[in-house]
């Protein structure tokens, strides 16, 4: 009786440890396999900081550049259209960009024109509803499926939403967020690099 | 029959209850119990017994591995090759799961080819086993056919000349051969439209029909029981509680058996994986890190090592040796007719198909004959279990000198496999010659040897040593 | 177990067949530098201003040099010669039908050239670094080089330079496998004017350059072997373990 008492402890010893040994093989070679699925070399490389220049950006006018597969968007902002931000407070949905900071505005952002500069607003140009490129509707005045006392700003094709000059979103509409400000620096007075900041690449 | 459900104590754990629910349904715990917990099996089996499990191991690392570089892999001739490369480089991980699937390949052949010399030296293959061992015959085909698809795929110059040299054997089929390699290419050359055909076959068709055969090769055991080193039909000799008395529940002791040997199995296959995965140029073969090129072949063309004994006996196959093969093949239609009991319309016709071969043999050129023997030489596989007419199923109970004759017959085949790695030269073609009339005199001299010398009595008890 | 031993005393007296050799200029031995990183980083320098001109390593990206030491700034600044990203693959600026006019044959990617040039003969360390070091002045050719390791060869000594101009002296000789014919037979070179290297130098700086062809060739190499160790270490316990497991279950089969 004794001698099956201790087959049976030497033997759950074994079991437990052959467990325990095959489970740290499975459970590593699963984690490489599941480690594929990350962002490859190439992923990462196509999506590095890109590099814009605005010296040529006259005052009220837009550039688009591509950065990780998505529209950004930096604009010159003329001194009329960053002083009419402080209109369009009251009918705004999120007016100090509180909401997801952390993911939307960087701490740089985090003021009355979220930017850097005044001047320089550079926002990702995706809709936060479901992901479609508003349209730019930057010159101030009535228009249809906007408001009568419309700012100038942008307005979403899909489903209606619309942002100030400052990529802030307007309330009652389908989208919940403000535009993303993409982590950016500027490297010259006229240069700007999208993906990167003083505290390292995004 | 009205559906009965098992009821269980209130205070019975959640599992039992969970798999109580199940088993009503679904034969879950039969399932399990039918093909290997309560499968009973000689409890006599040796080291060449783990092969069968190990290659269904091989099997699943081959399909994850696999999947996992479809992720990554791009069937086109523009990128193939580069996208081989990316996944090495720059997926991460990447290299690892190159590295499995393609010392997995290689590891394949070893463990189907360990698997079939214990079928030989067993007797697996005999009454009522014998559709077991043609469903393995089948997995064999399937595995050569996956195996060769999957080559063309990393595009590189072996990859290229080796898929064209194939499809071109084709090419020798007299009268339809020219249009068939067209057909079979889907252009003039080997060219992105091969690759994208072979990579459907090599991806999903043939692992399919690959998964299909290895359940019906399971079934089709299970359903007769296990053989053994001894040959002795374990299921003749009945213990009180029904099972052969030579016999022990697969669960736990083969179980913790095979577990050992998969341990041991991926011990050898991570050495190769992280310390040699080229394996000297045999497992990844160094010409195919040079990207196809239409217009240039390489000086050494070779098939991958697992393929090289059947190609040494296509290349041996010259217009020289077609007499030798026309003197064998009447010699043979003689035997026939002088040393078989066979009815005299059967010998006759047996004599006719020889002389009708022979004249064929000397029409149609060695090209296509080479061909021909090449294919027959793996499909002759399938007829163990009527060429074998030993009393005694295991080489344990036949004349010792039947030893010597697969011993023979091994080292030719590995002495084969030698030759069609190398050059050839005139000294190396005779040596594959006479090792190719070997090789198919050992399976079509069989019904005459295999009767020869004198057996030692079968036991009706298996040998087992407790341990 | 009878047979078993038969079959293994057999297969280990197997007679050694006869092994033709292959011909071609015997290979010298690459020295092994793939743990140097100094070695390697002077390597990717005489690669980047020698080589990319004409031959691209198209599926190696430039950021992939910070393995052998290198930092972005570093790679950004001295190495990054025909793209203006560090995350970019290292092509190259010549176009290929421009090349094909030129040589008469694309330069082929060196990305896993080394993988390539394995032979019975030697490695492909050995191959590239013999190659390299074999050149010499040809009049007949029309780039006016020729080389021992790959005769004919439409590439030039680009490195003509470092190691100065050779001649090569072929001597005429008795075929010993057949009688009647002659054999031509390499029998040394000769410095018609020195470059700025010593032979010594130059054999070293072609060892850094082969050394960081091969670590381009497959540059996880260290890491899968550093791997290895912990796997099969493991996988040795693992051995050991269900070993014992085994045999305590088989134990009570009688």
């Amino acid at each position: 009786m004794s001698d099956e008492n201790q087959v049976d402890s030497g033997r759950r010893g074994l079991l437990v440890a052959t467990a325990a040994a095959g489970g740290v093989a499975g459970v590593a070679g699963a984690g490489a396999f599941v480690a594929t699925f990350e962002p490859s070399e190439r992923a990462k490389a196509a999506g590095a900081p890109v590099e814009v220049d605005v010296a040529d950006l006259k005052p009220g006018e837009m550039k688009t550049v591509e950065w990780r597969g998505k529209p950004v968007w930096v604009l010159r902002r003329t001194p009329e259209m960053v002083a009419s931000l402080k209109k369009t407070g009251g009918d705004l949905a999120d007016p100090k960009s509180e909401r997801n900071a952390d993911d939307l505005t960087p701490e740089y952002a985090r003021n009355e024109h979220r930017s850097i500069k005044p001047e320089f607003l550079v926002t990702v140009g995706i809709c936060s509803h479901l992901g479609c490129s508003p349209s730019p509707k930057l010159e101030a005045g009535a228009q249809p499926s906007l408001s009568s006392d419309w700012q100038g700003g942008f307005l979403c094709p899909c489903h209606g939403s619309t942002f100030d000059l400052a990529g802030r979103v307007f309330k009652n509409k389908p989208a919940p967020d403000n535009l993303q400000v993409p982590r950016h620096m500027f490297t010259s007075d006229t240069r700007i690099v999208i993906g990167k900041d003083q505290k390292g690449e995004a | 029959m009205a559906f009965h459900e098992t009821k269980l104590p209130a205070d019975a754990p959640a599992a039992q209850k969970a798999l109580s629910w199940v088993d009503d349904r679904f034969p879950l715990t039969k399932l399990w119990n039918d093909q290997w917990g309560k499968y009973y099996a000689p409890k006599n089996f040796n080291v060449f017994y783990l092969f069968g499990s190990l290659a269904a191991l091989v099997l699943v690392i081959q399909i994850v591995t696999g999947i996992f570089l479809v992720m990554n892999y791009k069937p086109d001739a523009n990128l193939a090759f580069a996208s081989v490369e990316y996944i090495m480089r720059e997926v991460p991980w990447g290299w690892l799961v190159r590295y499995m699937h393609s010392t997995g390949a290689s590891a394949f052949f070893i463990v189907v080819y360990l698997h079939m010399t214990r079928g030989l030296l067993y007797g697996s293959y005999r009454k009522p086993r014998e559709l077991i061992w043609l469903f393995g015959v089948g997995i064999f085909l399937c595995l050569m056919a996956e195996a060769f698809f999957g080559y063309l795929l990393p595009w590189g110059q072996m990859s290229y000349w080796g898929a064209q040299v194939i499809v071109n054997l084709f090419g020798a089929i007299p009268f339809i051969g020219p249009d068939l390699s067209l057909w079979i290419r889907g252009d003039y050359v080997v060219s992105d439209a091969t690759l994208n055909r072979f990579f459907a076959f090599h991806v999903i068709a043939i692992p399919l029909v690959l998964l299909g055969l290895v359940v019906a090769h399971l079934i089709a055991l299970h359903e007769v029981g296990s053989n053994n080193p001894d040959g002795v039909e374990v299921k003749e000799n009945l213990g009180p509680d029904g099972h052969g008395v030579d016999t022990i529940p697969s669960h736990p002791y083969y179980t913790t058996k095979d577990i050992f040997g998969v341990a041991c199995f991926l011990f050898i296959f991570s050495a190769v994986v992280f310390y040699a995965p080229e394996f000297g140029g045999y497992f990844l073969e160094y010409n195919n890190f040079i990207p196809a090129d239409p217009l240039k072949t390489p000086a050494h063309i070779a098939p991958v090592w697992y393929f090289t004994p059947f190609y040494s006996i296509l290349r041996a196959t010259t217009s020289q040796f077609m007499y030798a093969l026309i003197l064998c093949v009447l010699a043979y239609g003689a035997l026939i007719m002088t040393k078989t009991q066979l009815p005299s319309r059967q010998k006759q016709a047996a004599m006719g198909i020889a002389v009708v071969t022979a004249i064929l043999m000397l029409v149609f050129d060695a090209k296509f004959w080479g061909v021909v023997l090449m294919g027959v030489s793996v499909l002759i596989i399938a007829l163990m279990p009527w060429i074998d007419h030993s009393p005694a199923k295991s080489i344990r109970y036949r004349p010792d000198w039947h030893k010597w004759v697969y011993i023979v017959f091994g080292i030719s085949f590995l002495i084969l496999g030698y030759l069609g790695v190398q050059a050839p030269t005139d000294g190396r073609t005779l040596v594959a010659q006479i090792c190719t009339i070997i090789y198919f005199g050992f399976f079509m001299l069989m019904p005459w040897w295999s009767k020869m010398g004198e057996f030692k009595p079968v036991p009706t008890r298996v040998n087992f040593k407790p341990h | 177990m009878k047979l078993m031993k038969k079959l293994l005393m057999v297969l280990a007296l197997l007679p050694a067949l006869a092994v033709a050799s292959e011909g071609g200029y015997p290979l010298d031995h690459a020295p092994d530098r793939s743990r140097q990183l100094p070695a390697l980083q002077n390597g990717a320098k005489l690669f980047v201003n020698y080589c990319l001109n004409c031959h691209a390593a198209s599926l190696v990206r430039y950021n992939r040099l910070r393995d052998i030491g290198l930092s972005e700034p570093q790679i950004r600044d001295n190495l990054l010669f025909t793209s203006d990203k560090v995350g970019d693959l290292m092509k190259t600026a010549m176009n290929e039908k421009d090349a094909k006019a030129w040589f008469g044959a694309v330069p082929p990617d060196l990305s896993v050239l080394v993988r390539a040039k394995s032979s019975s003969a030697g490695s492909g360390a050995d191959y590239v670094y013999t190659y390299l070091r074999t050149y010499y002045q040809d009049d007949s050719r029309a780039t006016g080089w020729n080389n021992l390791v790959y005769p004919n060869v439409g590439m030039p000594h680009v490195l003509w330079e470092l190691q100065g101009v050779r001649k090569a002296k072929f001597v005429e000789e008795k075929d010993p496998h057949e009688a009647g014919k002659t054999v031509h037979r390499f029998a040394g070179f000769q410095q018609v004017t020195p470059g700025k290297l010593s032979q010594y130098e130059f054999d070293s700086q072609i060892g850094d350059l082969v050394a960081f062809m091969d670590w381009m060739s497959e540059p996880v190499k260290s890491k899968r072997q550093a791997i290895g160790f912990w796997v099969l270490l493991l996988l040795a316990f693992l051995v050991l373990l269900t070993w014992r497991l085994n045999a305590s279950f088989w134990r009570e089969v009688k």
